[in-house]
């Protein structure tokens, strides 16, 4: 190891004396958006040159001055890039893509300069892919000022984010849309969804993202809406080190003192818990009952820690670090380099009026009464924190015809959350409760992968890819803490009193709440160039293997009394687990500990899905490609769990399933240089039920006092899918594209409420459902209008349309609670779906790149969150109106200093969800402000 | 460089380490059952059977008498039923087309109580557990084929406690006259689950009990929540008392439209009302009788009413005594509907006596937000005149209760 670093060390100086810069950078088969390897790169008039490794990459150490570069492969269009300006001791990529000449005779030689090339990789990886893709950059993402990928990924045509935290693309939520990390299955990392929470993901860690949204042969098949690929950083071509600081600072949330907070451990700022939450009580323990066995029950009680009040505190601003290195070194012919990332971040909310989860219902008798009856009202104050370190490590070798890599990436998050909600009982049952929660959740994902390559014959015509990539997640909700009072106000002195009163606050509670997840993915693919009708065609074959395993485990307990006045407590929840209050056998009375949970509340799940595929890529005619594939999936699902009514389950098969899917992806080009295509495809695809929904599971939710029931009998949803789309791309990364989709649903699976038990939920397939959409992104630069050089105009709009059909439980619900005079529509639009997506905004870019900034506008239409049920009417999360500015500046002798600044919510807006019913004003079910944020961040490279 | 990776190794590394555990966490031994028992009742009875009362049989969880069988009880049988609480409670279900024959004598009563209760065979009462002692299993759920007024007319709904993914948990019929069985001389005692919301297990549970059942002799003492509570049926019920409840005495829905004759409520240090009458859910309509009811108040309870009839509330309440409430105490129209059920001559009081002057007063017309009262010209407490009256005679017999724990424990 100390050999190693020495080595490192070395190498790095040597890097730092060189008097030279670095020209780097990758050269690009057009016709299969491939690497083109052994291709030669050359400084014109001059010996200097080099060849492009099996990958495509090059790398030339050049004096510094003035350059044209000139690539060439036999076969291929030579193209020349002038005006490459080489600085000392910098790094300048160049990529560029090679057409094939297409059987013409004269050489033809394409001239251009290194500005009008600056097209972005991610453009040109999209410009050549053979799928319908979108890809945002780092760079783009550098310019919105996102700190996280969710934040980031809603620049994307048709993406929006749900909760700050789900993706949602081309309004298919969850399990219609899939997260990769490096083309791997990752665990989810929320008990309830099917997909990853991306706000877990720094921006720190990132290439770039890349959203595909039509299905090829070599794409697993369980995606609709789209596969939202994080890739990791790449090893840098030379010495590369950053740090990075940032502060931000909101007005309502920071040096607040009224922020809201909970007894803390000492390791709480590193992200997680060093286990003050822990559950005091193991499995095994048998909690007797007062009655049965006092002093037991007293001695367990009193392991419980005392603190159930939300605590008052001054709040601080949000913070953030991290630090990147990388490197690459020659060892011979062959090359070795690595990338490592340290990133923290430490973000502090409070809200002084969060109204969330409040209840209206309809009136069940009286049809004519148009109004919402306020069941619950829920009003309170929260304080957040929020704790995301970070960690990544690659490692890469790469000989003549191999490349080997390494990635260990690991991502730790810690959240504490600590309020007083007010609630206000109407109709269920009817009196006012005063709330204390108390919320910790520990996250975290690891991830360590190993990825091989190889180039197989003398010519590189055949290449080989394996890749195995083992995650381990968990989410450990620690000791979650509602104590809720009864509040009655004195008629006359409207003083107000606090009891515990079960039957209408319920009584003191706290739960763990465990969830494991490890998915063990693999995959080895092997492509052939080769020719077909004369032109070059590419054959792919493959297989893949992905295992997920899951347990989820619920502890709850519950706070009761025997003999005790709660009044005694007068509101104050730190005082019901004082030694004076907990049970005392001697007088009979006090607070004792009883466990609420059962088995019922757990299960153990694993999904095994075995493919492969067989896929050809060939063009008909020079100007029309057809890529044709099918690929098969083998879906084993097995379940271990018990219900309440003690039938069990133990590794039971659920289901096994065996389908081909089929896809065809055609690219038409318009012109000579490609820059102008057509694509149409067409896909079959899956969306299956997740683990707890093909479940025996009868789980209780504590908070939303909702049961969900698993159903055993549910079947995986199959889609047909049609896209059409137009590009054009234009000098310096223009881009304009159309695009037309429609989508076609057999048996989707939705949550239904169980009409005639109040308050379950179990999914269900539904009738069928269509999805059909249009999206439109331009990304212009504003050079036509004079003075207005450096601005760029970025802008998409997505437009969709979704028909769900209803269940029979839903329709008759909807039907015995319509208004007089309101009639029911054959269909509703699917959960979670907006109609419309906008992204707007224009990025700055000074002569010499030392100013950067943007101005971004990002909204989404009127979305379906909550299905109705029976008398309860539809929520709807109302448009946010964001607009954010951003602002950087590059300082420093190299260049090598940058000072950021930017605006959150610049127009203040509030997030709101309502009711939504017939004849009748809308009302609230949930609403805060996020508070307008200024940032402030300082990077330096070197 | 060195620099640059240290930390970040240390940061790492500590990242991996979980918490380390504490030395309290250890088991505690709890003594063992100190009244083992050998006959255990799990999961489905689907095969008829008779529990004897010569050994004391253990409920463990839920179990469910499903339809066609039937459950014989021999008097003088105790049960005893395992901790759990929630949705995991143990309880008895008697589902739709099973029966219970459940006929105790008032020298030999059928007895529901929890494991930690002490009361040995041949015992009406164990030594250690009072009517404060509540919450330490489910309740007792008779389920029939009865008509229940129900949400969107549905003909069947899913009983309060219980997962839709228990198809046993449903009642709801057209067979008014469905019989399920005979519930005599029966005492269910300490028991009560609170799971959510209106989502809870009460001490005697009727969903749509068809009126072919006999129900009469029936104790409820110390439940959490409710006492009895009927959802729709048209069963006939006699001699009930509840003691001490969580929440509510005697508690109506779904449009019961059976006759609840001789009964009394008698009210803990924290017992919400004494009756909580609500009315039909759907188009069906039915009307309950109360006829010959004491109910007894509270001082301590910060909740005490006695009466709430909300949500169009259909049925007569008479030959009512109430004596020892506290001052403030009410019998409330919960709203406008209600209230016009009283004008329609849909709700009805007569005879009421309570033990304080004006006894007119203690009845209030409510109403909803943005509602005014319509009961008017003369108002609500100046009719109640006509039917109330001061006085501490009335009500029901009180000596049917002599075999009661309620009476033993001196709570009559």
């Amino acid at each position: 190891m100390k050999k190693f670093f020495a080595l490192l060390i070395l190498c790095t100086s040597v890097q730092l004396f060189a008097q030279q810069g670095t020209l780097t950078g990758n050269v690009i088969d057009g016709d299969f958006n491939d690497a083109l390897a052994f291709a030669n790169v050359f400084v014109k008039d001059a010996s200097i040159g080099t060849t492009s490794d099996f990958e495509g990459g090059y790398t030339l150490e050049l004096d510094e001055g003035t350059y044209t570069i000139v690539y060439s492969f036999v076969g291929y269009q030579t193209k020349e890039v002038s005006e490459v300006k080489i600085v000392a001791g910098q790094e300048l990529r160049i990529d560029v893509t090679l057409n094939p000449s297409a059987g013409q005779l004269d050489e033809i030689i394409i001239k251009t300069t290194a500005r009008k090339n600056s097209e972005s990789a991610v453009l040109s990886f999209q410009k050549n892919s053979v799928n319908l893709l979108d890809g945002l950059s780092l760079e783009s993402i550098k310019k919105t000022g996102a700190s996280n990928i969710a934040a980031a990924v809603k620049n994307v045509p048709g993406v929006s984010i749900q909760g700050g935290k789900f993706v949602y693309v081309r309004g298919l939520g969850d399990r219609y849309t899939k997260s990769t990390l490096n083309g791997m299955d990752i665990p989810g990392l929320d008990p309830d969804r099917n997909t990853l929470q991306l706000d877990l993901f720094p921006t720190k860690i990132l290439e770039n993202i890349v959203v595909v949204k039509s299905a090829t042969a070599d794409q697993p098949a369980d995606f609709t809406g789209g596969v939202v690929d994080i890739v990791t950083r790449s090893i840098p071509s030379s010495a590369e080190y950053s740090v990075n600081l940032g502060v931000a600072y909101n007005p309502d949330f920071h040096f607040n003192s009224n922020y809201l907070t909970q007894d803390r451990s000492a390791t709480d700022v590193l992200g997680f818990d060093n286990g003050l939450r822990n559950n005091p009580i193991p499995d095994a323990q048998e909690i007797p009952f007062p009655q049965q066995n006092g002093e037991v029950v007293s001695i367990l009680t009193r392991r419980f820690e005392e603190n159930l009040a939300a605590q008052r505190e001054t709040s601080l601003m949000d913070v953030n670090f991290s630090a990147t290195a990388g490197n690459r070194y020659d060892i011979g012919d062959n090359s070795l380099g690595f990338f490592a990332s340290l990133a923290y971040r430490n973000e502090t909310s409070y809200f002084d009026e969060y109204i969330d989860g409040q209840i209206y219902r309809k009136d069940e008798t009286d049809k004519s009464n148009f109004d919402l009856l306020l069941d619950r009202g829920q009003n309170g104050e929260v304080g957040n924190n929020n704790v995301l370190v970070s960690g990544l490590i690659g490692l890469t070798f790469k000989s003549e015809k191999s490349k080997y890599s390494f990635n260990a990436l690991h991502i730790q998050n810690g959240e504490t959350q600590s309020s007083i909600f007010r609630q206000v009982n109407g109709i269920i049952s009817s009196n006012e409760v005063k709330k204390d929660n108390l919320i910790y959740t520990q996250r975290s994902v690891s991830n360590a992968s190993i990825t091989g390559l190889h180039t197989l014959l003398e010519d590189g015509n055949l290449e080989l890819e394996w890749k195995f990539s083992p995650s381990f997640a968990t989410i450990y909700d620690k000791d979650f803490r509602v104590t809720p009072f009864r509040v009655i106000t004195d008629d006359i002195t409207g003083e107000e009193s606090f009891v515990i009163e079960p039957s209408e606050s319920g009584d003191a509670g706290r739960f763990w709440r465990d969830l494991e997840e490890y998915t063990l993915p693999g995959r080895v693919d092997l492509s052939l160039d080769h020719k077909l009708f004369g032109f070059d065609a590419e054959s792919k074959i493959g297989a893949a293997y992905t295992l997920k395993h899951r347990t989820f485990d619920v502890v709850r307990y519950s706070f009761p009394f025997l003999n005790f006045q709660s009044s005694v407590l007068n509101g104050n929840p730190d005082l019901l687990l004082l030694d004076q209050n907990i049970y005392d056998p001697e007088t009979n009375s006090g607070v004792y500990v009883r466990r609420d949970s059962g088995d019922s509340d757990s299960f153990e799940s694993e999904m095994i899905i075995t493919a492969g595929y067989v896929s050809e890529s060939f063009k008909l005619k020079n100007w029309m490609r057809l890529v044709l594939g099918v690929r098969f999936e083998k879906f084993d699902l097995t379940y271990t769990g018990e219900r309440q009514d003690g039938s069990s389950f133990r590794n039971a098969k659920i289901l096994d399933k065996s389908d081909f899917f089929p896809s065809a992806n055609l690219i038409f080009d318009l012109n000579e240089d490609e820059s102008s295509k057509i694509r149409a495809s067409y896909s079959r695809t899956t969306a299956r039920p997740s683990f707890k929904e093909a479940s025996l599971a009868e789980i209780f939710d504590p908070i939303s006092s909702n049961t969900f029931i698993g159903n055993l009998d549910l079947q995986p949803t199959y889609i047909d899918n049609f896209d059409l789309r137009y590009e054009l791309y234009g000098a310096e990364g223009d881009f304009i594209a159309f695009s037309g989709f429609y989508k076609s649903f057999d048996d989707p699976i939705e949550l239904s409420f169980i009409r005639r038990a109040y308050g379950q939920f179990t999914p269900l397939n539904l009738g069928d459902a269509q999805v059909i959409g249009g999206e439109f992104e331009l990304r212009k630069r504003l050079d036509f209008i004079r003075g207005l050089e450096n601005i760029r105009l970025v802008a998409n709009v997505s437009i969709i349309d979704s028909k769900q059909e209803y269940s029979d439980d839903e329709r008759e619900g909807r039907l015995d609670n319509l208004r007089e005079g309101e009639t029911l529509d054959d269909t509703r639009q699917l959960q979670g779906q907006s109609p419309y997506l906008l992204n707007a905004g224009f990025t700055f870019d000074s002569e010499k790149s030392t100013w950067q900034g943007g101005i971004f506008y990002n909204v989404q239409g009127k979305t379906l969150q909550i299905v109705g049920a029976g008398d309860i009417a539809d929520v709807y999360t109302l448009p946010f109106h964001n607009v954010k500015l951003n602002l950087s500046k590059t300082f420093g002798n190299k260049q090598n200093s940058t000072l950021s600044l930017s605006f959150d919510n610049l127009l203040d807006d509030d997030i709101e969800s309502v009711y939504q019913s017939f004849g009748t004003e809308d009302q609230l079910y949930s609403k805060w402000n996020p508070g307008q944020r200024i940032s402030l961040g300082y990077s330096i490279n070197f | 460089m060195r620099k640059l990776f240290l930390p970040f190794m240390a940061i790492a590394a500590t990242l991996f380490i979980t918490g380390c555990s504490s030395d309290d966490d250890t088991v505690i031994p709890v003594d063992p059952d100190p009244d083992p028992v050998n006959n255990v009742l799990t999961g489905n009875i689907a095969a008829d059977m008779t529990l004897t009362s010569d050994v004391i049989w253990e409920l463990s969880g839920r179990v469910a008498v499903t339809s066609g069988t039937t459950l014989t009880i021999e008097p003088g049988t105790i049960i005893k039923a395992l901790p759990g609480t929630g949705a995991n409670a143990s309880a008895l279900i008697i589902a739709r087309g099973a029966k219970i024959e459940a006929n105790g004598t008032a020298a030999s009563p059928i007895i529901f109580t929890s494991i930690a209760d002490n009361i040995q065979l041949g015992q009406t009462a164990g030594s250690n557990l009072n009517e404060n002692d509540r919450g330490l299993w489910g309740g007792l759920i008779v389920l029939g084929n009865a008509r229940a007024s129900l949400s969107g007319d549905a003909t069947e709904n899913q009983i309060e406690g219980i997962p839709a993914s228990d198809t046993n948990g449903l009642y709801g019929g057209n067979d008014d006259a469905d019989d399920s069985g005979t519930l005599n001389y029966i005492s269910i005692r300490h028991g009560g689950a609170l799971i959510g919301e209106g989502n809870e297990i009460n001490g005697l549970t009727l969903g749509a009990v068809g009126n072919g059942t006999t129900i009469s002799n029936i104790e409820v003492v110390a439940n959490v929540d409710d006492g009895v509570e009927w959802f729709g049926g048209s069963v006939n019920c006699s001699n009930i008392v509840v003691w001490a409840q969580g929440d509510d005495g005697l508690d109506i829905d779904e449009a019961y439209s059976g006759t609840i004759t001789n009964s009394a409520v008698i009210l803990g240090n924290i017992s919400d009302h004494a009756l909580e009458i609500d009315g039909p859910a759907g188009s069906l309509e039915g009307k309950f009788t109360i006829d010959k009811l004491t109910i007894i108040g509270n001082l301590n309870t910060e909740g005490g009413e006695y009466a709430d009839y909300r949500d169009n509330a259909m049925g007569t309440t008479k030959n009512v005594l109430a004596l020892n409430f506290k001052s403030d105490s009410d019998v409330e129209l919960d709203n406008n509907a209600v209230a016009q059920n009283f004008l329609d001559g849909d709700l009805v009081f007569e005879n009421w006596i309570l033990d304080r002057d004006n006894p007119n007063q203690v009845f209030l017309e409510g109403t909803a937000d943005g509602e005014v009262q319509i009961i008017v010209n003369p108002d609500f407490p100046t009719r109640a005149a006509n039917w109330t009256a001061t006085g501490n005679n009335g009500g029901a017999d009180l000596n049917v209760f002599s075999w009661t724990f309620t009476s033993l424990k001196g709570g009559l």
